[in-house]
């Protein structure tokens, strides 16, 4: 039985559809076509283990006999049937016709489908013009398949016609210092926080010197695509001299594009190649060092509403910055700290250090600690050699985590 | 040693801009230099990507170190060092600085992480920790070579 018949498996048979003819006669135990001798079907080019795209083209190979289309009754011959997450039917019995049993009656010796993610087995059968299996059967191996979760589609959501954004500043064509402030507009649509899913809502994107991302999957967070998740309308950018391409892409809660999606126009500019950035290098002593724009410190493990095991480690990220052990004056670095269930300290003076704000003035990008079992929350913050939060701040999304109680540990799939 | 299989002039590679660039190497000066020693137990990984994955053409290496600190490079430190990520290339000699070209890129700024472009197919990627003068440590901490298929 098909037991994921529920999974939302679409299959876009790439040739006509399965011209199944009324067979409406068939017999309890009708008569199996003998299949030939050394006959086999098989997958071409999909190994068992491998790990796959959530939208995969299937292509099926058959030796020492031939593919007909469902109806025709030729000696030697019969049609593709692919089995997904299912045992073979039984091979007596006209094979069914469901989301685990796909039927090629065109005789197609190739198809697409969509898989969710996660472990799927995929086998081929051969069915007769009445779609029954020969005698004996000729059937192919059973292959495990992964689908890669990072390349499932999800819904998008949809955009009310007329939205638009756009780069206010700078002006295509501008020739611009190394440092860009750029703004952005948006119409007809609403700016929400990356998270907040409200109609008619989003946050933008900036695209630098790249081509629109792929649409219908989260929008890359790079250097190359700068995210606004706090709904910022206005940022500042260092660019190296030379041409540059921006252009802003509206970004759902969950980081797709809508459907139809928001973008502006390519812009342009020039950065000249002049360098007053003494500035900012001579900053005082005294006072909090310079982040760079767009640095970032993020939890690469755990992330936001994770379930973790009481001893766990917590692994940092970084972003347009390197890190640097306590005491190491360099400029765009600095050293990670982590704060656990407290709120935010103030970020204008040295950081405490004690068991809910701890240094990692060796430079450590990760740490093992042990959690009791319940709610808890972590923060991140970069600081200097002095242990002060750069300006502006260098700092991580407060996220909430859930240590497990180890001893009920549930075993669900 | 081996060349990279792939043109340079392939290879776009776009560190982060705003860390300034790290001390030239001096190669000449590439005697046996004294090892540092690495912590015990220290590991340096792939956050992303892993093993036999498929990418895009522009995508961030993340790097994750175990048991060690990160420097930029420069700092004398105990157990710190700073990362250099190998691309299309075998394990440079182990007693010489590390070298500096497009397959093998310096994090000199102490970066934990790198946005790589590479041309479509096959390459593999392998990390290795530096000390301050970019010579490996004693033992050395280095990843497992990782083959991932850029589409």
């Amino acid at each position: 039985m098909g037991r994921f018949a529920s999974l939302c498996l679409v299959v876009l048979v790439t040739m006509a559809m399965d011209a199944r003819i009324e067979a409406g006669a068939q017999q309890p135990a009708p008569t199996r076509n003998p299949s030939a001798a050394k006959a086999r079907i098989y997958f071409i080019d999909l190994k068992d283990g491998a790990t796959v795209p959530s939208k995969v083209k299937i292509r099926f190979g058959i030796e020492n006999m031939e593919i007909a289309p469902a109806g025709v009754v030729r000696p030697n011959t019969g049609h593709h049937h692919l089995l997904i997450d299912t045992p073979l039917p039984p091979l007596d019995q006209p094979i069914p016709s469901d989301f685990n049993h796909i039927h090629f009656g065109a005789g197609q010796t190739e198809a697409e489908i969509t898989l969710p993610a996660g472990e799927h087995t995929l086998q081929l059968l051969l069915g007769d013009h009445a779609h029954i299996p020969h005698n004996p059967p000729v059937v192919s191996d059973v292959i495990r398949i992964r689908v890669d979760a990072a390349t499932v589609e999800k819904t998008r959501t949809p955009a009310p016609a007329g939205a638009s954004v756009s780069l206010i500043e700078p002006a295509d064509g501008a020739t611009v210092g190394r440092n860009v402030k750029v703004k952005f507009g948006i119409s007809g649509m609403d700016l929400a926080p990356a998270g907040t899913s409200k109609p008619n809502s989003g946050h933008h994107h900036l695209l630098i010197d790249t081509p629109l991302p792929a649409l219908d999957r989260e929008i890359p967070s790079d250097l190359n695509h700068l995210h606004f998740g706090r709904a910022q309308t206005e940022t500042e950018i260092t660019l190296a001299p030379g041409e540059h391409t921006l252009q802003l892409l509206l970004g759902d809660h969950e980081h797709l594009p809508h459907d139809p999606p928001v973008y502006s126009k390519v812009i342009r500019i020039r950065v000249a190649n002049a360098a007053p950035e003494k500035a900012a290098q001579a900053a005082p002593k005294e006072g909090r060092q310079p982040s760079p724009p767009d640095a970032a410190v993020y939890f690469v493990y755990p992330t936001k509403g994770e379930s973790i095991y009481p001893n766990s480690t917590i692994r940092f990220g970084l972003r347009n910055m390197g890190v640097a052990p306590a005491g190491i004056a360099k400029p765009n670095t600095g050293h990670h700290h982590l704060f656990i269930d407290v709120d935010t300290p103030p970020l204008d003076q040295p950081l405490p250090s004690d068991l809910n704000h701890i240094h990692f003035g060796n430079g450590q990008t990760e740490k093992k600690i042990t959690l009791s079992p319940g709610k808890h929350t972590l923060q991140l913050v970069l600081a200097d050699e002095r242990h002060i939060p750069h300006d502006p701040p260098v700092i991580s999304e407060r996220i909430e985590v859930f240590v497990k109680n180890v001893r009920k540990r549930s075993r669900r799939r | 040693m081996r060349h990279g299989r792939f043109a340079t002039g392939l290879l776009i590679f776009s560190m982060i801009a705003l860390v300034p660039a790290s001390t030239p190497l001096q190669i000449a000066a590439a005697q046996a230099a004294e090892r540092t020693a690495s912590a015990p137990s220290a590991l340096v990984y792939f956050h992303y990507p892993v093993d036999g994955m498929r990418v895009p053409e522009r995508f961030t290496v993340k790097i994750g170190l175990k048991e060690m600190g990160v420097a930029p490079a420069g700092v004398v430190k105990p157990f710190t060092g700073h990362h250099h990520l190998l691309i299309d290339t075998d394990m440079v000699p182990l007693d010489q600085p590390i070298p500096s070209d497009y397959n093998h890129i310096h994090l000199g700024g102490g970066q934990t992480e790198v946005v790589l472009t590479l041309p479509q197919g096959t390459h593999t990627l392998q990390l290795l920790l530096g000390d301050h003068e970019h010579v490996a440590h004693q033992p050395p901490v280095m990843s497992k070579k990782i083959t991932i298929y850029v589409r």
